[in-house]
């Protein structure tokens, strides 16, 4: 019976190292093709890096303007994640308070969250272009300032908190700014974390938003640094690749630093009691 | 004490040390960024080739540019000053008009003070 256990036991773990490393070789392939600059159509392919270098990641750096792509892209970023911490937090805690209209607030949230982007991407463009946005910084990170699931993520999290917490706070004099300030806050770290990494994520991996707002080449982010990358070189598999991996590297960082702040916000509320 | 808790703190305790990365790594470049690129050229019996020319083609987007040129001396040793490139080909040929292969100089930042480790061989096969 033990035996058959552990047998079960090594089989399951077997198929869980063979779905983990499925899911790995992508990245695996792109970082070992950054480092040899093997053609992607060269047959038989090495599966281990053979005479790998990171020149690849010197001829980016300086062949094309990535500084200042990256220098864009964090300023997006860090305009889109602090967005979405103060807007979200705000509209999170709004809707766990009693109000008229609550629920039609909550239904229309939703159903607004069924609407793809490419839907309303051009009266977005039209409001972002008469606040006189366009090709600023403000007007690239404008649409992912606050987003529906972050907003529901704090609303869950702040659900969670005791509302005798909540009560008390009240009775000492504390107003809804401070409550939400110096109770909840503090209180839901891993919706503040998933906060942070989906908004952080959205916004440095954002395409099609930046393609259209952004009118000069000093003003465009990573994703438009790469497909210019391509437009422009020719037979660079290497550079290429470097250039994926500097781009992934960031959002990549982010998560695995929060990883487990991340999955805990994702995970709370998802079950009742 | 105040800052004993912030420093068991991985966000801070990484961002420090990349941090930290990054000063030292700016410092060595701004040390070592004189543009600096020397050599030898020998003949195809190793010997010291004195009068050679040498040039410095700047890798560009696509193609290759010339930068520079100069001549070896009586030891065959060869200097350039300037380059603000990462990436350059040099190419020396001796005073009988023999060439030598390009070789591809990749530095690991622009402007790298670099020495050759081998020569450049002219009229070799």
């Amino acid at each position: 019976m033990k035996a058959r256990r552990r047998v079960l036991l090594v089989l399951r773990h077997a198929v869980l190292v063979a779905v983990c490393a499925a899911m790995l070789v992508p990245f695996y392939w792109v970082v070992k093709t950054s480092l040899t600059g093997e053609n992607i159509y060269a047959y038989p392919p090495h599966l281990v890096p053979v005479g790998g270098n990171l020149f690849h990641y010197v001829d980016v750096w300086y062949f094309i303007p990535f500084p200042r792509y990256l220098l864009n892209s964090i300023a997006v970023s860090l305009l889109a994640v602090a967005g979405n911490l103060v807007l979200n937090a705000m509209a999170g805690y709004a809707l766990t308070r009693n109000f008229a209209g609550r629920q039609a607030v909550i239904l229309l949230l939703l159903s607004c969250m069924l609407i793809p982007f490419q839907a309303t991407i051009i009266p977005a463009y039209l409001i972002t272009a008469r606040m006189g946005l366009l090709n600023s910084y403000l007007g690239l990170a404008l649409p992912l300032l606050s987003t529906i699931v972050c907003i529901f993520v704090f609303k869950s999290s702040f659900e969670a908190v005791p509302r005798s917490l909540v009560d008390a706070a009240r009775m000492d004099g504390l107003g809804d700014a401070r409550i939400l300030l110096r109770i909840m806050l503090p209180l839901s770290k891993a919706a503040v974390a998933t906060n942070i990494i989906l908004s952080f994520i959205w916004s440095w991996n954002a395409f099609l938003w930046p393609l259209i707002v952004t009118r000069t080449p000093e003003m465009q982010t990573l994703p438009l640094g790469l497909a210019r990358f391509l437009s422009y070189m020719e037979d660079t598999t290497g550079a290429l690749y470097a250039f994926v991996v500097m781009v992934l590297a960031p959002g990549l960082f982010v998560f695995f630093m929060a990883q487990k702040e991340f999955i805990r916000g994702l995970t709370s509320g998802a079950a009742k009691g | 004490m105040k800052f004993v808790p912030l420093l068991r703190s991985r966000f801070v305790v990484v961002l420090l040390v990349l941090g930290l990365l990054v000063a030292g790594w700016n410092v060595y470049v701004a040390r070592h960024d004189h543009g600096l690129i020397g050599g030898t050229v020998v003949d195809a019996a190793g010997h010291p080739v004195s009068g050679a020319t040498v040039v410095l083609y700047e890798q560009q987007f696509t193609n290759q540019v010339e930068r520079a040129r100069t001549t070896t001396d009586a030891e065959g040793r060869f200097r350039f000053s300037g380059n603000r490139s990462h990436r350059v080909e040099l190419q020396a040929s001796g005073p009988g008009g023999a060439m030598s292969a390009r070789r591809i100089v990749k530095l690991w930042f622009r402007a790298q003070d670099w020495v050759l480790k081998e020569p450049l061989v002219v009229g070799g096969a």
